[in-house]
């Protein structure tokens, strides 16, 4: 096991660079998830953490060592790739087992430990079968074998989960947590789901356009996201967002939201005053009913999840946001409308018309032009 | 539900139409291998010898050096698609994997060669195997062979590594292959049928030359090719040709029991990735 010290990677292709100035510490054991949507260049930097793509510029340190020119098989990791890339001519055992002939290892220690690591993934009794043969979770668990017999400095793992159905994919996705507490290997795990990031990193590093938005621990980032595109990415379903202007008197900064004079009570606000700001507020801030800033609103539409109900609202007109800040923002029409995430455990159906209210103090703030967090 | 019946019909009378079409030559070569000389220009025809004559295969065996031939152009088949798979798996591996600048122009360039009538590579070829000393020897076939058959092949290998994910040879190579070591230790492997129908198609070819034997080989017998040792057996006034069918099929016997034997490999190689 070993700690990897990435710094300065930058990686271009002709004038296109996907990856800007990419550094990042991670500690011995720790389980880092890089997350972004497509083409943030997520991959790209797993890849030149594996040794098959070769950085512009930078370093990568592996444990004490610089691996920055070293060809992938002599980095000492190991690597599940989206489609688990499994040699469909060879048994589980011989997959499972190749990394180590590679490396010269005896013949008997190869077959204790491929036997071993099936017996940890529940996978023994399929050794003598062909890839081809197995189904899709099974075939996932041998590439997690074929991972952890070679006893690797650190897992690298390009979105292991996204060809399993959803409910194979939560219980994998335990699985893998499971196993990384168990074998306590440094762990780079590459998504574009926010909820795999939220439940398995000790660190999430969210990505966009090939540079770094925010290294922090998931509940930081959930809490305290950097900027708007941050605080649109975390979470589901994904914070509302809200424009105003701020304006600026004796008793503090304040906003006006669904026609109401709204206080701000982030330290910094007043610094935005007479410009304009975007407010984020999750879904799951906003309650049935009143409360310190209410509002009555007509739904848009309800939806029911049984114990929850999600309600979408339109935005007043002029707090509606000019540019959504994330792609998936647009998509589901944050920006103009307002959702609200309300626990419901009765299922009661809703009013037409009804009250909606949050507090203040859940409001984040952002700067309109910079989209940096004010806090 | 009529419809579909008349459907089954059509088809199965054009499928069967289409086969006896195909199968007759072969049929026929059989028949006239098997009858008297004199039987075989007699109207109306006979589909079927009174008296087959069982031996002449062994006649043929006996008063001619088939064997020898046969040996012949196995070698020359053999060495033709050893050279052509060596240079085309390493080609069309690069084409397929490789960015080259240029190399999209170079995969085409190699195509052309594949464009031009054999024929017109046989004066060209002459000069340079005469400078070479290999005129009369099996190595002026097993080159030229393989100058015909490496850009067909080199493009249809590219075309069977382009199915195989990129992901594979990424994994051997975490593993601890080198990129030689990931594409022979796990890329040819999974190439196994897109290697039999590409190897078989350089055999066929070469098996079935004549231009090029006729050209390079006709000063030494014992090199002549099965299909060049049949055309000596064309008298200038009389031929034999119950005799020329038995050693046509002879000849053809190798190359049909290789067909049977890769069958699976070669309509599985040919299909591949047609549903990608």
């Amino acid at each position: 096991m070993a700690g990897i010290r990435i710094e300065h990677v930058t990686k271009s292709y002709g004038g296109l660079t996907v990856l800007k100035d990419f550094s990042l510490d991670i500690a011995d054991g720790e389980f880092v998830v890089l997350v972004g949507p497509s083409g943030c260049g997520k991959s790209t930097m797993l890849k030149i953490l594996a040794g098959l793509e070769e950085a512009s510029s930078g370093k990568v340190t592996i444990g004490e060592r610089d691996v920055t020119d070293l060809a992938p098989g002599d980095r000492d990791i190991a690597m599940v790739f989206q489609n688990y890339a499994l040699y469909p001519h060879l048994t589980v055992r011989k997959n499972m087992g190749f990394g180590l002939k590679m490396r010269g290892t005896e013949a008997g220690e190869i077959d204790r430990r491929v036997t071993a690591a099936a017996k940890i993934l529940g996978i023994d009794h399929l050794l003598d079968r062909r890839p081809r043969a197995l189904s899709g979770g099974q075939r996932q668990r041998v590439a997690l074998g074929r991972a952890i017999v070679r006893e690797p400095l650190a897992f690298l793992m390009d979105e292991p989960l996204s060809n399993l159905d959803a409910k194979l994919r939560v219980h994998t996705r335990a699985e893998i947590s499971a196993l990384h507490k168990r074998l306590g290997v440094t762990t780079i795990y590459v998504t574009h789901d926010q909820t795999e990031a939220m439940t398995m990193a000790d660190r999430i590093v969210i990505m966009k356009d090939g540079e770094i938005q925010q290294i922090a621990h998931p509940d930081t980032m959930f809490r305290e996201p950097a900027n708007l595109f941050v605080a649109g990415f975390i979470g589901s379903p994904g914070m509302n967002f809200l424009q105003s202007p701020v304006t600026s008197a004796g008793n503090g900064a304040k906003a006006c939201l669904f026609g109401q004079e709204v206080p701000l009570l982030v330290a910094n606000a007043s610094t935005l005053a007479g410009r304009d700001a975007v407010f984020g507020l999750r879904p799951e801030h906003i309650s049935a009913g009143p409360g310190p800033v209410s509002f009555e609103v007509q739904p848009r539409l309800v939806e029911s999840l049984g114990s929850e109900q999600y309600v979408y609202v339109d935005l007043p007109p002029e707090n509606r946001v000019g540019q959504a800040p994330h792609a998936a923002a647009e998509e589901d029409g944050r920006g103009t409308a307002l959702i609200a995430r309300l626990i419901n455990p009765d299922g009661r159906p809703l009013a037409e018309r009804l009250t909606l209210s949050f507090d203040p103090a859940r409001l984040h703030v952002f700067d309109a032009v910079t989209q940096e967090a004010i806090r | 539900m009529k419809r579909n019946r008349l459907d089954s019909v059509l088809l199965y009378a054009t499928a069967i139409l289409t086969c006896a079409l195909l199968v007759f030559p072969i049929y026929w070569l059989v028949v006239t291998a098997l009858s008297e000389p004199d039987q075989l220009r007699q109207l109306p025809p006979k589909f079927w010898p009174d008296r087959p004559r069982w031996g002449v295969f062994a006649q043929i065996l006996a008063e001619r050096p088939i064997l020898q031939w046969l040996g012949n152009s196995a070698l020359a088949a053999i060495g033709a698609v050893t050279l052509s798979m060596t240079v085309s798996v390493l080609a069309g591996y690069s084409l397929s994997r490789f960015k080259l600048r240029g190399g999209q122009s170079l995969g085409l360039f190699i195509l052309t060669a594949k464009m031009l009538p054999a024929t017109l590579l046989v004066i060209p070829l002459f000069g340079i195997f005469r400078q070479l000393e290999l005129i009369g020897s099996l190595w002026s076939i097993i080159l030229a062979h393989a100058t015909l058959i490496i850009p067909f092949t080199t493009w249809m290998l590219k075309g069977y590594f382009d199915t195989i994910p990129r992901e594979l040879e990424q994994a051997a190579m975490v593993d601890g292959c080198s990129p030689l070591g990931a594409m022979v230790r796990v890329i040819l492997p999974v190439s196994a049928p897109g290697l039999a129908a590409t190897a078989l198609y350089g055999f066929v070819l070469s098996w079935s030359d004549y231009a090029y034997a006729r050209t390079f080989l006709t000063n030494a017998q014992t090199n002549w090719t099965a299909n060049l040792g049949i055309t000596t057996m064309k008298g200038e006034y009389v031929s034999n040709w119950s005799d020329i069918s038995a050693a046509s099929i002879l000849v053809a016997l190798p190359i049909l029991l290789i067909y049977l034997f890769l069958e699976r490999y070669l309509v599985g190689g040919l299909t591949a990735g047609s549903d990608k």
